[in-house]
């Protein structure tokens, strides 16, 4: 059994410590800094993050993507074939990103993670995992005004990220994570997600999960498992329904067990942590088993988020079966 | 009074000098009163501002609120706290609040600040309250573990306040809703929310709901129980006039209408918003039909927000002139 995390980290701490990257951005706006003054506090803060994880006791690390705006963005941003455009709400979340939107063919044109993840991994005591926002949720949380189909949009965004999947092993990456939490609204595409993360997954020689959250994967979970990876993640606070799932699937796979609730503050007393560990042992044994917050932790205050780490990390050991 | 009447929606921008002092507070550096006689000094400035661009119907400008939901979280002291701040999107944070224990009414929270900025004018000032569900959805929660449950008890700490200012004397009392429109199967929690606040309140009852799909939902807008909506049109292309010029069997409500973007510092042409106060009309009578800014304008700079309320102000005029409406 594993302790990690299932993506962001929060960017900024709260007083008396100084929110060092909110004031270099707003600096950068006004053009007191340069961008590459900023990069470096994003460097900065990208190690105080993997330190924080490390300190907290996880097992295998993310850099907090700490310099992504949002989940689509930043990849989308950086591929041929998007313009960003305005405001849009993130799920059912308080947050909002910048909606990609298609105007023209899509494709990779360089490496966009690459240099993120050596930073990190030069910067990490511990394994780091590169994340990527997936070929269907990118497509799914964009606005297409070229390819007036899904199943295009979705293959050709497979093919690019493929070659940043591909990019990301040239440069070290053991451990890479596609994160696909939109298929959960969208069920009934399942085999186009299936379609999809075969070709971008496809020669890629690293440890690959596929991550959701916001809800359960009951009706596809068996789908989920005949894809081309070694891990799923499932999120078991939003999606309760998940437990279900469980028992109508034989599951074959790593589970990234998602239990702590990354969107509200309230702390989960270690003990019941243990239990949710116990109550998962009987579906998939230990040594298959990711432990992790249920989302990315960007939704509560740094503290509280180094806290649940913490407190997982306890849960963990209170189970019997501390990592080694 | 007559059709057509202008109003804005709840915020505008703090002038520079409150922006400062509340910074000042916040580090101890200058005490309650002090800020307090200039958050006054602010709302009058509001209040004047607004009188001399000519809305019929005012607001008090929330000088003494930083955040919607964290301004009621704070005085809400025994079942709330502050957490802490959270990312909403770019470099933009929030500080989100936590219901840490029962929620109950403990005083009042908005009457001084409204019976202040009344006090200066002879037209109608709206109250202002964040709605039941937008506060437990915008906060954590470590007491209900139910949404349902926290919003209901909320919903009556909304509904305490709202009859002080009633009693105060407001006759308009809106409820802003702007998380309203996030999950579709929560329509009816909101609208039973909303229920809890309005039912039989002796005041002109008003919410305000934006960033939606509207169209998934559109069917439980239209039956909120409140007298008033108030929708941002201009952001979206006006698209919202042609659902409810669909549904208009349904909808019996008055609407206030945004005609102008606030997310933007272009200014509209009068042009513009005549365009967009013409389509409003094809949909409704002007009887039922208040013409305002999208949404709050506390974003814009004082000057942008003073021009954007003129502009309405100026179209409106003109509108009702050829119209002949009065």
């Amino acid at each position: 059994m594993r302790v990690t995390a299932a993506g962001s980290y929060p960017k900024i701490p709260n007083r008396p410590r100084p929110a060092r990257l909110r004031q270099a951005i707003a600096r950068r706006d006004r053009g007191d800094i340069t961008a590459e003054e900023l990069a470096r506090v994003e460097d900065e803060v990208t190690i105080e993050v993997i330190a924080e994880q490390a300190e907290a006791g996880l097992d295998l690390v993310t850099d907090g993507q700490i310099r992504w705006d949002d989940d689509q963005t930043y990849i989308a941003q950086r591929l041929q074939g998007f313009e960003i455009t305005g405001l849009i709400r993130y799920f059912d979340t308080n947050t909002y990103y910048r909606q990609p939107n298609v105007t023209a063919p899509v494709r990779w044109q360089q490496p966009i993670l690459v240099r993120d993840y050596e930073f990190a991994a030069d910067h990490s005591t511990k394994p780091v995992k590169a994340l990527i926002t997936g070929p269907y949720t990118l497509a799914a949380l964009s606005n297409d005004s070229h390819y007036g189909d899904r199943r295009p949009l979705v293959l050709a965004l497979a093919e690019a990220l493929h070659q940043e999947a591909k990019a990301l092993v040239a440069a070290g990456a053991s451990v890479i994570q596609v994160n696909e939490p939109a298929i959960l609204r969208h069920k009934e595409d399942g085999p186009l997600l299936q379609e999809a993360i075969t070709k971008m997954l496809d020669g890629i020689d690293a440890e690959t999960a596929l991550y959701t959250w916001f809800g359960d994967a009951d009706g596809i979970l068996p789908l989920l498992m005949d894809l081309p990876v070694d891990v799923i993640g499932l999120d078991f606070v939003s999606g309760p329904g998940n437990w279900e799932a469980l028992k109508r699937v034989s599951f074959s796979k790593v589970l990234g067990f998602g239990i702590i609730d990354a969107r509200n503050t309230r702390m989960e007393p270690a003990d019941e942590i243990a239990e949710q560990i116990q109550r998962v042992s009987e579906f998939v044994p230990a040594e298959r088993l990711y432990v992790n917050p249920s989302c990315g932790l960007e939704y509560l205050p740094r503290e509280v988020a180094l806290e649940k780490l913490k407190r997982l990390v306890e849960g963990v050991r209170r189970a019997g079966a501390v990592a080694v | 009074m007559s059709g057509l009447l202008t109003t804005a929606v709840g915020s505008l921008p703090k002038p520079g000098y409150l922006a400062k002092a509340r910074t000042a507070f916040a580090s101890g550096r200058i005490d309650g009163a002090e800020l307090d006689k200039l958050t006054r000094q602010a709302t009058a400035e509001c209040i004047r501002m607004q009188e001399d661009v000519g809305l019929d119907v005012l607001v008090h400008g929330e000088m003494e609120r930083g955040d919607m939901v964290a301004y009621f979280a704070e005085l809400l002291t025994e079942s709330m706290a502050i957490s802490g701040l959270v990312r909403s999107y770019g470099n933009r944070y929030y500080r989100k609040p936590i219901i840490t224990d029962e929620l109950h009414w403990q005083g009042p929270m908005t009457i001084d600040m409204w019976r202040y900025a009344q006090g200066l004018t002879d037209k109608p000032v709206k109250a202002m309250l964040t709605g039941p569900y937008t506060m437990v959805d915008w906060s954590f929660d470590e007491h209900y573990g139910s949404r349902r449950e926290a919003i209901l008890a909320m919903a009556k700490v909304v509904r305490r306040e709202a009859e002080e200012l009633v009693k105060a004397g407001a006759k308009f009392v809106q409820v802003d809703e702007p998380a309203a429109s996030t999950r579709p199967e929560e329509m009816e929690l909101v609208s039973e929310a909303l229920g809890i606040v309005t039912q039989g309140l002796d005041a002109r009852t008003i919410t305000h709901i934006c960033y939606g799909d509207f169209a998934s939902v559109f069917h439980h807008i239209a039956n909120l129980p409140v007298d008033q909506l108030d929708l941002e049109m201009a952001n979206s292309g006006y698209n919202l006039l042609n659902l409810i010029q669909e549904h208009n069997s349904e909808f019996q409500k008055e609407l206030a209408m945004g005609v102008v973007d606030v997310h933007n510092h272009v200014l509209e042409t009068r042009e513009q918003v005549k365009a967009g106060i013409r389509k409003g009309l094809e949909v409704l009578p002007p009887e039922r039909l208040f013409i305002d800014p999208d949404c709050g304008l506390k974003t814009r700079t004082w000057d942008e927000a003073e021009a954007k309320l003129r502009v309405i102000v100026e179209a409106t005029r003109e509108v009702k002139r050829e119209l002949e409406i009065d």
